[in-house]
């Protein structure tokens, strides 16, 4: 393998990675903040691209079409976390993994119900041809998926320690019952978190859908998600950015020399590896049961 | 005579009026199915997951074919019911989808719009059943070799006779030399990928430059393309979806690599441009239909009329080639339902069907031909390219006979 080669690959991994990494964020997030995993989050990116393709039929440019969808989707995290999970939040685990990957199977049906499914695909103003870097070709809409995780991890730091709400967030992630007994409103935390998640959720959607098409298994991605989360150590949100790229990584060079079978076998062979040697991920804390 | 063999005589006077009417009114009964108005079809294929590109388009097209068909009357006096079920482009869940329709749906017959991978898993038990399955889109050898009275193949073809044409079109037609091979893992492109290796070898003696595999749903091809381009053949074929082949045209021409690509027969429809855009200019491939959807012919004008009129609101890329190929198959099953004629039995079918020779429901089809020894409907394909964003028909033919039909003498 020659040294362009490697780097033709690197690129590409971080770029595959970089979408691992965004829907692995949108699934910490309000792990961190509630402890429940969100097996509906690959629904809530499959969703932000056709809120995305419905707003663009109706004629919203681009610029405007993207916020509109991240509010849309945000609000509809919200009213999610106020009717189904809210109710049930203090139900054990497993009843909360079973009515989210519930939640996910009808988000996913009703999509089906209108659209079936059939591809769409939504155009990008940032879509063109190859952009030449030295002796590399760069494909425009994987820099913006490379650059869009970068800005996004930024401002998600700055979120949790500059802002009240972000604060309040990893306060309610450390001790609940502190954070309610220091005059913090854990619903509004909760619904917050979710808020949060199904914004990163519907972007993940709208970079996809220019260099994948959109049709309901667009979110199908979310296993991918869920082992970079656990790479990383569920509840890190660096942890969980830093195992998408790696296994976006992984994939790509594991592909390259083993063959495609074996982006298969790989995430799967490490996801297990992880759980017997370092369950808790690169970043995440020990869990200490008494 | 006394009272109670009256009353039993009388009681077998009415059980034999009884019968004798029912059966007058529905005199195919004892076939599954069958009732005095209408013939039941059992339908399955894909309508969701990677392949529903080709389940949906074949469940809608089988559909308008079944309303016209009603419309002007039905078959022999029945009207035609199709009963529709998904098998998510799965051998498993399509062998749940025919045991559902033979078993529990009583179906007449079975019409397969599913894909070679979806198909694959139902053979064994048709073939125990004795059920007629006409298959129209899957190419997978098993639906016709070895040989099943039972088992029928329409539009598409089977896939040595897809090796036969895309090596003779590529060595002899564009006169390639180093091949290089992408083929996705699940049956249908691995088989048309074998096809291909295995006739480049027998007839011209040539190993593909380099074959490469990927997984269905990939969405990301630069490990195969590099190697491509260390390989640098002259033309690159790509067996798998078009969402697939779009992504791995883009990024071929975005990594430098210039060479033209020759696709499956599966992507030489409108969805592959959709989906490809410019990155598809100068693609070649053979058509399973004489002309494509967006033919400015006035005959497939027509018929997209009909089409858009019956399903206005589906996306870019729709109506496609698997429309058509499932319309024209269901036209195909009427007109030997019809031959068989009132007392319909799956025998009199089987009968009916191989009779058929030539025919087609109009000039958006590619005739069908069966005999008593084979079961292929077609062994014609068209060899297309894309010109300036549509796919245009080239003029190359085939010279070589084909060996396909002769392990059926």
């Amino acid at each position: 393998m020659t040294w362009r080669i490697a780097l033709q690959l690197a690129l590409s991994g971080l770029s595959v990675g970089s979408i691992y990494a965004i829907v692995a964020l949108s699934l910490a997030i309000p792990f961190k903040a509630s402890r429940i995993l969100n097996f509906a989050q690959g629904e809530l990116v499959a969703l932000g691209a056709y809120i995305g393709l419905v707003l663009t039929s109706y004629g919203l440019p681009y610029a405007a079409m993207v916020p509109a969808t991240l509010v849309i989707a945000a609000v509809f995290g919200v009213l999610l976390e106020r009717a189904f999970i809210r109710p049930i939040v203090g139900a054990p685990e497993f009843t909360l993994v079973i009515a989210t990957f519930a939640i996910g199977l009808i988000i996913r049906a009703l999509i089906r119900i209108h659209w079936q499914d059939n591809t769409f695909f939504l155009p990008a103003p940032y879509a063109g041809p190859a952009l030449a870097v030295g002796p590399l070709r760069v494909n425009p809409a994987y820099l913006v998926i490379i650059g869009s995780t970068a800005v996004l991890v930024g401002l998600l730091v700055l979120f949790f320690r500059r802002t009240r709400l972000g604060k309040a967030m990893r306060a309610v992630s450390f001790n609940q019952t502190a954070a309610r007994l220091m005059g913090i409103s854990v619903g509004t935390v909760f619904g917050s978190a979710w808020a949060l998640s199904a914004a990163i959720g519907a972007l993940a959607g709208l970079l996809l859908a220019p260099v994948i098409g959109i049709n309901p298994e667009i979110g199908h991605l979310i296993v991918k998600a869920l082992i970079a989360a656990v790479i990383g150590g569920f509840g890190s949100l660096g942890g969980a950015v830093f195992g998408g790229l790696l296994l976006g990584l992984l994939e790509t060079y594991s592909g390259a020399l083993f063959g495609a079978a074996f982006k298969e076998i790989v995430p799967f062979g490490i996801l297990i590896a992880f759980l017997l040697a370092r369950p808790q991920g690169l970043w995440g804390a020990t869990q200490v049961r008494v | 005579m006394s009272g109670a063999h009256k009353l039993f005589l009388a009681l077998a006077a009415s059980l034999a009026l009884i019968a004798s009417v029912t059966f007058a009114a529905a005199p195919a009964a004892s076939e599954q199915g069958i009732t005095g108005d209408t013939i039941t079809i059992g339908a399955f294929g894909p309508i969701t997951g990677p392949a529903a590109y080709i389940g949906l388009a074949g469940r809608d097209g089988a559909a308008l074919a079944i309303k016209e068909i009603n419309a002007a009357g039905g078959i022999n006096g029945r009207k035609v019911e199709m009963i529709f079920e998904d098998d998510g482009h799965s051998p498993a869940k399509a062998l749940a989808a025919v045991k559902k329709l033979v078993d529990e749906d009583k179906v007449f017959a079975l019409f397969c719009v599913a894909g070679s991978n979806g198909t694959i898993g139902t053979i064994d038990y048709v073939k125990e059943k004795g059920i007629v399955m006409f298959v129209s889109f899957a190419s997978a050898p098993g639906v016709t070799w070895p040989f099943a009275k039972n088992l029928f193949r329409g539009g598409t073809t089977e896939v040595p006779r897809y090796g036969e044409l895309y090596a003779e079109y590529l060595v002899d037609g564009i006169e390639a030399q180093k091949i290089g091979i992408i083929s996705g893992r699940e049956e249908y492109p691995k088989n048309e990928g074998d096809a291909l290796t295995k006739q480049l070898q027998k007839w011209y003696e040539i190993k593909p430059a380099k074959r490469v595999e990927f997984n269905i749903g990939d969405k990301d091809f630069t490990p195969q393309l590099l190697e491509m381009q260390q390989a640098n053949p002259q033309v690159i074929a790509f067996f798998g979806n078009p969402a697939e082949a779009a992504i791995a045209m883009r990024q071929a021409r975005e990594l430098g690599l210039n060479q033209p690509f020759f696709v499956g027969s599966n992507m030489v429809d409108q969805g592959l441009l959709t989906a490809a855009g410019p990155a598809a200019d100068g693609v070649s491939g053979f058509a399973l239909i004489p002309l494509v959807p967006n033919s400015s012919d006035p005959a497939m004008k027509a018929w997209r009329a009909k089409w858009s009129a019956e399903y206005p609101n589906l996306p870019a890329g729709r109506p496609n080639t698997f429309d058509i190929l499932a319309y024209a198959d269901v036209y195909v099953l009427a007109e030997a339902l019809k031959a068989a004629g009132k007392d319909l039995t799956s025998a009199s079918f089987i009968d009916a069907l191989e009779n058929l020779h030539d025919y087609r429901v109009g000039a958006i089809a590619s005739p069908r031909t069966f005999a008593k020894n084979h079961h292929i409907g077609n062994l014609r394909l068209q060899p297309m390219q894309v010109k300036n964003g549509e796919w245009v028909q080239i003029p190359w033919e085939g010279k070589r006979p084909s060996d396909i039909l002769k392990r059926y003498q």
